[in-house]
């Protein structure tokens, strides 16, 4: 009550003050009648009276408000801690805006750096970003303050925390802290016990449309299932019916079915060394005897496709096949062979590999616009242990010459005119396509050895680019914050998606087509619709640029990889993080699921390729949370690299993981 | 307020040509700066992301500024690292160094060495989940702590496949604590005498090998000015050496940098009272054992030691105790070695030295360089002792006449030799360089006794001694060049029937 009175006189004072006669009536009638208004609970009118005492010394108000709210905070109880700390984030970006926009520069500043470690270990990219803020204009002109600016942040609180809360604001009268609160936050207080520390995922990003827009958008349906009468299918199918003795049978024609295809399709290209075929198979055979009592899960259902698919001739598909029946098992237990690609004296210059399906073509990107392809087949060949001599007659000539008639080891494609940001091989490994700073998107064919297409579309540089997994369809990625769709046979893109709120920095197709998925460096992975070109999830929780992503085969899952070397498992129907895959110390540049999906791995920066068991995470429901995190992804096991940091990897259809990095010294 | 200070400003302003900037002017373009700037490095982290880097070049902020539209900035392509200098009288200025480069000398240097060219080699980074160990991948490291103590929390199965850990057991364990405990503590009492012994004869300690060569070569390392500790450390180290069911080859390299740094290391020890020319006798006693046993087995072993404790020798900077430890470490490895890398050094040593004579240390080196020789000596004169014939041709009687005190005489006697010498040279028809050099010792011989031309005679002994190495060389001219440098008592190390002949 006397908080009241005193809140009463001040007003009057002001009016007085100002001359709102008027008004200075109006209260005191109201004062007589005695009837105290709920202003506490109001809070239109606190903001009101918080306005009011706004111009007078307003810097100490935000420094002396925040500190002392930081405090209570901290030192309030541990039950209704996390949730209060919550609130704590926000109020400080945007006292520190309030001050800039006010124009208290040097003031701000302090305030800045007074406070701003609190915060550093959650949201140090955006403070980052704010720390630059040093003049209203650059508040307005800065996109991510102008959204903090503009949208209010929604916190999700308890009761009691809110009441706490409230009660703290009210009694030390803070109006300063009020009003940035009420401004700045919309609470979303929900009763009963407060909230568990883990699920603050939100937080992260702070703006609160963009979150009621993903919560919409992932709302829709989406189709995860695999396409209807796909290969793996059909094998299923297939295993079925044979009796043990065909399928005896069936490995003894093996051996014709291998050369047939390798003469035919690919055109000796194909064939990775024979060692490494051989090394396969013998991984195989192990494997194979684990086999019939290793069914793959209940079939995923089945969609049909948006796209008008390629056909696939029966050569391919054969051999497909083949290699479908030779893949070996994996599992936490059975760990796949790992073949390791490394590019020597690259002075710095490589910016990006790739590899093809069957680990016989290696390609690179570098910085000085040329795209450089090995035939891995081919280095083993110059070594001298050739056992594929016979095999490779028709290629064996086609070496190519540099200019000065030097031998190199590889083919140069050069075409782009900035540096090459990313390369994918087609699925039968006889099409490149590079992506460059200099806007374009060109398609190159391994077997002319010449450039075919130049699609240009992207207006800044195109940061990745990637072959759809049955050809002819590819998606790309670009600094002007579209991802794009092209076939092979137009220059014009057949899809545009915008909605990324910065660049786009990695794609990736889903396993059915008909969605693709999209990493930015607005910290969110969304997931597009290629037939109609809609965002149908969001996928919110990374806290810096992403820079990788895989499809599981089964096509319900996505792992996305990030700078902090985070990786996160998503559920696509759910759009829900499974979990959180903590181990990388620096970026993740690339990830790969086995082909069964039952182990993802993962090639970072800090020179390890990592192995995660996926089944483990994936089975384990979200709710059975008894002994802290319990459904984690399991790393398996670290490759450490000699100071190789990891560009890229991949799974042949046999499940033998090939990876490529560079080696460099300063690591 | 902002970190561009507004006096960068006013000083780009002038690097521009705007001399008459308003500091207003300056003081509101300095926040503006710094957001530009800091938008430019965002844009460039982007870019060295995607050239998948996670080191910041000049490159990505060009490109940088190319997805602003603006104009790169040039000059500063060169792939090293900028090299910034810090300006003097200044506590945080710093500047690049840039050198002014002669057209000419880059006009006429020759092509740089084409760089190689990129390839692409493949090796097996895992079979089946497991490393090779092969030189291509990196050496497997234990997992720490912490990460087991992670998979614990799970409460998940792990089949995590650890690097195959030796065990040490319980009782190694305890043994190994109660050796250090009594080296570090108790080096004097009898206790560690017989430490020392069961270290030299059992014969199940070689799990331990590893930790006793880390905890010597750790404890050496740190103990340089603790005396007794050191000493005992070089006594296990021994006591290990000499036990023969160890296999210690493969942890030499850890022991051997211990053991020659208590050979010459500056100081040991903080007293004077402390006697470490003992702890270097000790350890050239050690190295040389090291060298005889092990130097079949690591052919450069003993050069390598040679070498070191040569650079010892010859650095004049280096103190005293540093020579003295240097030359026991070269004299303990044998006299041929002495022979090789002593002797052709001693004159000009000896040189040196003598100025510094009266100090302790310096006596010291002397008496450590007269051993090593007089050894040397001995053991030549072992190998020959048909040279020492009585004399029997006149020019004796000529110089005997010229005596004229004893040590003048035994000089004389010393002479004798020589032409025996020569004619066991001759006969045996070596070759004709010894015959010079022991005609050249005759007149060295009367240059002695007339005590002129001091600098010839130097020359010649030097040369005498430059020959030493040689196999062949006679024994006498030997004595008889290091009779000159150490005076008589060179002769306590010549063998007793010998000598009679000179008496």
């Amino acid at each position: 009550m006397e908080n009241m009175q005193a809140v009463n006189s001040f007003v009057a004072a002001y009016l007085k003050k100002k001359g709102f006669k008027e008004a200075e009536q109006l209260l005191e009638d109201l004062q007589k009648e005695s009837a105290p208004i709920d202003f506490h609970n109001d809070p239109d009118l606190a903001k009101f009276i918080h306005h009011f005492s706004q111009s007078e010394d307003d810097v100490a108000r935000y420094q002396d408000g925040y500190s002392k709210l930081r405090s209570w905070t901290y030192s309030s109880l541990d039950l209704y801690k996390h949730e209060l700390l919550r609130v704590l984030y926000p109020v400080f970006i945007h006292s520190f805006m309030d001050l800039v926009a006010k124009g208290h520069l040097q003031e701000a500043r302090t305030f800045f750096n007074a406070f701003h470690e609190d915060h550093e270990l959650m949201h140090s990219r955006d403070l980052q970003k704010l720390e630059g803020v040093l003049s209203q204009s650059h508040l307005e002109e800065m996109e991510f303050a102008r959204s903090l600016r503009q949208n209010k942040v929604n916190i999700k609180i308890c009761q009691y925390s809110y009441g706490l809360l409230l009660q703290y604001l009210h009694k030390t009268q803070s109006t300063a802290m009020l009003g940035v609160i009420n401004e700045h936050i919309n609470f979303q207080v929900t009763s009963g016990q407060p909230g568990s520390i883990s699920d603050d995922t939100e937080v992260v990003t702070l703006i609160g449309s963009c979150q009621d827009a993903a919560s919409l958008i992932n709302q829709k349906e989406i189709h995860w299932g695999l396409l209807e009468d796909s290969l793996e299918e059909r094998l299923e199918k297939e295993g079925g019916l044979l009796s043990d003795s065909e399928k005896a049978e069936a490995e003894n024609k093996e051996g014709d079915v291998d050369d047939s295809k390798k003469r035919s399709v690919e055109g000796g290209k194909q064939g990775a060394s024979t060692k490494k075929l051989k090394k396969d198979k013998a991984v195989n055979a192990t494997a194979k005897s684990a086999r019939p009592e290793a069914k793959p899960t209940p079939a995923a259902p089945r969609v049909k496709p948006e796209l008008t698919l390629p056909v696939m001739s029966t050569e391919v598909e054969q051999s497909i096949l083949e290699d479908l029946r030779n893949r070996v098992q994996l599992s936490s237990v059975a760990l796949p062979s790992v073949s390791f690609y490394t590019f020597l004296n690259t002075h710095n210059g490589l910016n990006c590999s790739s590899i093809s399906q069957d680990g016989s073509l290696v390609a690179g990107g570098f910085s000085d616009s040329s795209l450089k392809v090995w035939d891995m087949a081919k280095l083993g060949q110059q070594a001298g242990s050739s056992t594929l001599q016979g095999e490779n007659d028709s290629t064996s000539s086609e070496h190519v010459a540099g200019p000065n008639g030097v031998k190199r080891s590889y083919t140069l494609f050069q075409g782009h005119s900035g540096p090459v940001y990313s390369a994918t091989f087609s699925p039968l490994g006889d099409f490149i396509l590079s992506s460059s700073a200099d806007t374009t998107i060109r398609l190159w064919s391994t077997k002319l050895n010449a450039n075919l297409v130049c699609y240009k579309g992207h207006n800044y540089p195109v940061w990745d680019v990637q072959f759809s997994p049955v050809g002819h369809y590819f998606a790309s990625s670009s600094h002007d914050r579209t991802a794009r769709i092209w076939s092979m046979d137009r220059i014009q893109p057949l899809r545009i998606m915008a909605g990324h709120l910065s660049d786009v920095d990695c794609v990736q197709w889903h396993a059915n087509c008909n969605y693709i998925a999209t990493g930015s460096s607005d910290r969110t992975v969304r997931l597009w619709d290629v037939q109609s070109g809609e965002c149908v999830r969001i996928f919110i929780g990374h806290r810096s640029m992403i820079l990788s992503l895989a499809m599981s085969p089964d096509g319900r899952y996505m792992a996305s990889g990030d700078e902090d070397g985070t990786i996160m498992m998503w559920d696509l129907s759910s759009g829900q993080c499974v979990t959180p895959l903590m181990g990388h110390t620096s970026c993740v540049w690339s990830l790969a699921f086995s082909c069964e999906g039952t182990v993802l791995a993962s090639g970072s920066a800090d020179c390890t390729v990592k192995l995660w068991d996926v089944k483990t995470s994936t089975k384990a429901p979200k709710n059975e949370e008894k002994s802290g995190n319990p459904n984690r992804l399991r790393s398996l096991k670290t490759l450490a690299t000699k100071s190789s940091p990891v560009y890229s990897l991949r799974f042949s259809r046999r499940n033998l993981l090939f990876a490529a990095g560079v080696l460099s010294k300063n690591v | 307020m902002s970190n561009v200070p507004k006096e960068a400003i006013e000083v780009i302003a002038q690097s521009i040509g705007i001399t008459n900037l308003s500091p207003d002017v300056a003081l509101a373009l300095a926040p503006d700066v710094e957001y530009r700037v800091r938008e430019i490095m965002q844009e460039a982290i982007k870019c060295m992301r995607h050239s998948r880097r996670t080191v910041l070049t000049t490159d990505d902020v060009d490109s940088a500024l190319n997805l602003r539209n603006v104009e790169p900035i040039c000059g500063f392509a060169s792939r090293d690292a900028l090299r910034f200098k810090k300006a003097a009288g200044h506590k945080d200025l710093f500047y690049i160094d840039d050198k002014d480069v002669e057209f000419k000398e880059v006009l006429e240097s020759p092509l740089p060495k084409a760089p190689l060219d990129t390839s692409v080699t493949s090796h097996w980074l895992a079979i089946e989940g497991i490393q090779p160990a092969i030189p291509e991948n990196a050496s497997i490291e234990a997992p720490s702590d912490g990460k087991k103590a992670e998979y614990k929390e799970d409460g998940l199965s792990v089949d995590v496949k650890l690097p195959i850990k030796h065990v040490l057991s319980r009782e190694l364990q305890l043994y190994f604590d109660k050796i250090v405990d009594i080296t570090m503590n108790k080096s004097v009492s009898i206790l560690f005498k017989q430490a020392l012994l069961s270290l030299a004869t059992d014969s199940g300690l070689h799990p331990l090998v590893p930790y006793f060569t880390c905890f010597i070569a750790d404890e050496v390392a740190r103990n340089l000015n603790n005396f007794p500790l050191m000493f005992a450390l070089m006594r296990v180290a021994r006591s290990l050496l000499q036990n023969e069911h160890l296999h210690i080859e493969p942890y030499l390299h850890q022991l051997m940098p211990s053991i020659i740094t208590c050979l010459v290391a500056k100081r040991l020890g903080n007293k004077f009272t402390e006697n470490h020319w003992e702890l270097r006798n000790f350890a050239a006693k050690l190295v040389a054992s090291i060298c005889k046993r092990f130097g079949h087995v690591y052919h450069n072993l003993q050069p390598r030691v040679t070498r070191t404790l040569l650079h010892a020798f010859l650095d004049p900077t280096k103190t005293f105790p540093q020579h003295y430890g240097a030359i026991q470490g070269l004299a303990a490895l044998g006299p041929s070695v002495v022979r090789l890398l002593i002797l052709p050094n001693l004159e000009a040593y000896l040189q040196l030295l003598e100025p510094e004579i009266k100090r302790h240390e310096a006596w010291c080196v002397y008496g450590a360089l007269l051993r090593a020789a007089g050894l040397c000596m001995y053991d030549r004169l072992k190998m020959f002792p048909s040279l020492l014939a009585p004399p029997t041709r006149p020019v004796w009687k000529s110089n005997n006449k010229v005596a004229t005190n004893k040590r003048k005489a035994s000089t004389d006697t010393l002479m004798q030799q020589q032409p025996p010498a020569k004619k066991i040279a001759t006969e045996s028809a070596i070759g004709g360089s010894n015959i010079g050099v022991s005609s050249m010792s005759r007149p060295l011989s009367n240059d002695n006794m007339l005590g002129r031309e001091v600098g010839g005679r130097v020359s010649k002994t030097s040369t005498v001694l430059a020959q030493a190495w040689k196999e062949d060389t006679d024994p006498g001219n030997l004595l008889a060049s290091l009779f000159e440098l150490f005076g008589e008592s060179m002769l306590s190390f010549t063998p007793k029937p010998e000598l009679s002949f000179f008496l």
